[in-house]
């Protein structure tokens, strides 16, 4: 007995032992209070390697749980993560408002340009509400092509259901078609990996050995936009994808589809240094189709034989053009620069009008968004074209700066 | 000198029959240690808990995670209370199963039998306590049996839950239910039903001039298998407490309250699985009444068929029946847990 009470003592110590070294190895938790939340949390125990995402989301801000969600004291990755928002992502648009809304953040008013997630959740590339209308009015579910439903119910759009279509064909588009709009899976295969909602666009795909990359930024490479663009086409006639069978090697040919025709500046830059914020995201309204969306023209930036490009001169420090130039300052935009705006008003702040002689035709000095590298263009006034300023179209530019490939 | 209640429990020396652990299962002392434990555990644990819906949750896991050994504390705790259960219930089976309810052991089996129900309603306030997505049954379902009690439900389920629905009065009261009520009420009738264990002549074996092992144990002896059994469970203990870790979830959200895919804890699953059949005040309060009410009626069974020459080992010819009925019940309530498991594993 004695012997027995001897030897289980000792196991009883083995076992005091084991739980010591268990507290010994345990996680040393690294907490974060961030100043907007005020509640401290210790996801950096884990993730204190991951990159702020981005400048203007400092982490001793933001901190992890405001917009991720997640369990902020949990230090096992199952119950921390298990109420993580949108899994991995927080800007689905399924979560999107609890995850990036906020009058202060992306769900403001647009007066003062934080309406981003109103404009994006009624967008075409979110609704898909464009391609929808051609479709149903291809085979006859409607009279004209115009905007009537969405992938989601939305601002007069009602939700698209394939199931309850009478066209099979429109039935097969539903099963076929829908990978492309915000909310959608995308099709398998590295060339279409991408995140959905606003980290469609605004992050980086998974990398190739399937590591994630934790960046929102501006700086839009356009092959984040051919995740999504210029991969390949849908046919109408069998109602399917066809993914391009080019195989590009190198940039001139991997911009656009064989098919396309465009001049040098299109293939040089990225679409993002063009293409407007409201292009792209929307302006809140529903549009029927993306023709009636995308406005710019080779004007808006070259003017016309007898007219200038409108241009906007910063005047205040918390100026839209400024705040766009500091999440993504390629360009070093300050009070008193004069930039290129476009019809709309939307401000083209990478687009600076550099100071020349006066009665001088003045030199136009572009930043890339995603390099930085500049290009300076002077407007077409003043230069040898004798295009008409009525017949602005880019097929019109085309016949005569249309690059050979 | 007037002995202490140690020595009250330990005399000087005992009959061997009433330390054999093949008798015994050394259930009882065993449910003594584990009271100690969950009750020592408890008042640890009661440092870092705070009882309001917001911070419950997450004073949980700031205990599990961020307080040295708080995870040690928590999950002793948890375990601790979980084989307290079993123990009992085990316990409860062994006096069953051996006749040890004969008289004069009435009175002190309905304690134990009611010391077994306090012991389930301090799981169930504890387990509540978490305020996290895993206790959705209970604080739903569990507290919605109250309400199918006809004429008094209506006022029992606002007394308990204080209110219309769970929210922060019904933390604050399972929290004092938990605290207070319950374990004083614990307290109170374990230490009677400790007292009576040597009252009424300590544990049953037969009458001396019955008895055909004449071997005694003497304190010392007693103390030192207590010694070894205690250190033992800790052992257990200590290793169930490192290697499975007590359950957490997220906090439980205002408006997330649903007890659609919610596990009842595992004592209570066979309730949960027999409220699917029909109506909840049947099935929920009144089947599960009426097996505690056999249970209970056990020592009233035709206790004359069981001679006391027969005590002291287990399942006696006289107290066949009572085994039969107790052995029918367990096997119910066994086969109704697997059966609400059992969609897991589908």
């Amino acid at each position: 007995m004695r012997r027995g009470l001897i030897l289980a003592s000792l196991l009883l110590f083995v076992a005091i032992g084991f739980a010591v070294l268990q507290q010994y190895r345990s996680l040393k938790p690294v907490g974060i209070t961030p100043s907007l939340t005020g509640q401290v949390e210790y996801c950096l125990t884990c993730h204190a390697d991951l990159p702020v995402i981005s400048q203007s989301h400092p982490v001793e801000t933001f901190g992890c749980v405001m917009c991720h969600g997640g369990e902020p004291i949990a230090l096992t990755a199952d119950l921390a993560h298990s109420t993580l928002r949108g899994g991995g992502n927080p800007s689905d648009l399924s979560v999107v408002e609890a995850s990036c809304g906020g009058e202060k953040c992306h769900s403001g008013t647009p007066q003062d340009n934080r309406d981003h997630i109103q404009r994006v959740t009624t967008s075409l590339q979110a609704t898909y509400a464009g391609a929808i209308a051609q479709v149903r009015y291809a085979f006859g579910a409607q009279p004209a092509p115009t905007a009537q439903m969405g992938v989601y119910a939305i601002d007069g759009l009602a939700a698209f259901d394939p199931t309850s279509e009478s066209s099979p064909a429109i039935q097969t588009f539903g099963n076929n078609c829908l990978y492309c709009h915000l909310s959608a899976e995308p099709l398998v295969g590295d060339e279409y990996i991408r995140w959905s909602g606003c980290s469609a666009c605004h992050s980086p795909a998974p990398r190739e050995d399937g590591t994630l990359v934790h960046q929102l930024t501006t700086s839009l490479v356009y092959t984040q936009c051919n995740k999504c663009h210029n991969r390949g086409n849908y046919s109408l006639l069998d109602v399917k994808f066809h993914s391009r069978q080019d195989a590009p090697t190198d940039r001139l040919h991997d911009y656009y589809q064989p098919i396309a025709e465009f001049t040098r500046c299109e293939w040089t830059l990225d679409c993002a240094d063009c293409h407007t914020r409201q292009e792209a995201m929307g302006d809140g309204h529903i549009y029927n189709n993306k023709k009636e969306i995308q406005y710019i023209r080779c004007r808006t930036c070259h003017g016309t034989i007898d007219s200038l490009p409108l241009t906007y001169t910063i005047t205040d420090e918390n100026d839209l053009a400024l705040r766009l130039a500091f999440l993504n300052p390629k360009v070093d935009l300050k009070v008193g620069d004069t930039i290129l705006m476009t019809d709309k008003g939307e401000l083209l702040w990478n687009i600076r009008v550099l100071p020349g002689v006066e009665g001088t035709t003045p030199t136009n000095e572009l930043f890339s968004k995603a390099t930085g590298q500049r290009f300076t263009f002077s407007p077409v006034m003043g230069s040898t074209c004798q295009q008409k300023p009525d017949q602005q179209d880019a097929r019109y530019c085309h016949e005569c700066h249309a690059t050979q490939r | 000198m007037r002995p202490s209640f140690y020595d009250h429990l330990h005399p000087p020396t005992i009959p061997a029959a009433q330390a054999r652990l093949r008798y015994t299962l050394g259930m009882g002392g065993l449910a003594v240690f584990l009271t100690l434990v969950v009750g020592f555990t408890g008042i640890l644990v009661t440092f870092f808990y705070v009882p309001t819906p917001e911070q419950a949750a997450k004073s949980v896991q700031e205990l599990t995670f961020l307080v040295p050994f708080g995870w040690l504390m928590r999950n002793l705790h948890f375990w601790s209370a979980q084989l307290l259960i079993l123990v009992a219930i085990l316990h409860l089976l062994r006096v069953v199963f051996t006749g040890a309810y004969l008289p004069p052991r009435r009175l002190n089996y309905l304690l134990g039998l009611s010391l077994l129900v306090i012991c389930l309603f301090l799981d169930f306030t504890g387990y509540v306590l978490r305020w996290d997505e895993g206790v959705h049954w209970a604080l739903v379902a569990g507290t919605n049996l109250v309400r199918s009690i006809p004429l008094i439900g209506g006022g029992l389920y606002t007394a308990l839950v204080g209110g219309s629905q769970p929210g922060a009065t019904t933390l604050i009261r399972f929290y004092a239910w938990h605290l207070f009520g319950l374990m004083l009420i614990l307290m109170a009738v374990g230490i009677w039903h400790l007292f009576r264990v040597r009252r009424d002549g300590g544990i049953a074996v037969p009458p001396p001039e019955l008895r055909s092992d004449k071997e005694r144990i003497t304190r010392t002896e007693l103390s030192r298998r207590e010694g070894l059994a205690m250190v033992w469970a800790m052992i257990v203990l200590i290793m169930l407490a490192i290697l499975v870790p007590a359950p957490l979830a997220p906090a439980l959200q205002e408006g997330s309250v649903s007890a659609s895919e919610n596990l009842a804890p595992w004592f209570f699953l066979w309730v949960q699985q027999l409220l699917k059949l029909g109506d909840p005040f049947i099935f929920g309060v009144l089947i599960p009444l009426g097996a505690l009410l056999i249970v209970a009626l056990v020592p009233y069974i035709t206790p004359q068929r069981l001679s006391p020459a027969e005590l002291g080992r287990w399942f006696p010819h006289g107290g066949r029946n009572v085994q039969i009925l107790v052995a029918i019940v367990a096997g119910v309530i066994i086969l109704l847990t697997l059966l609400a498991l059992l969609p897991l594993h589908t």
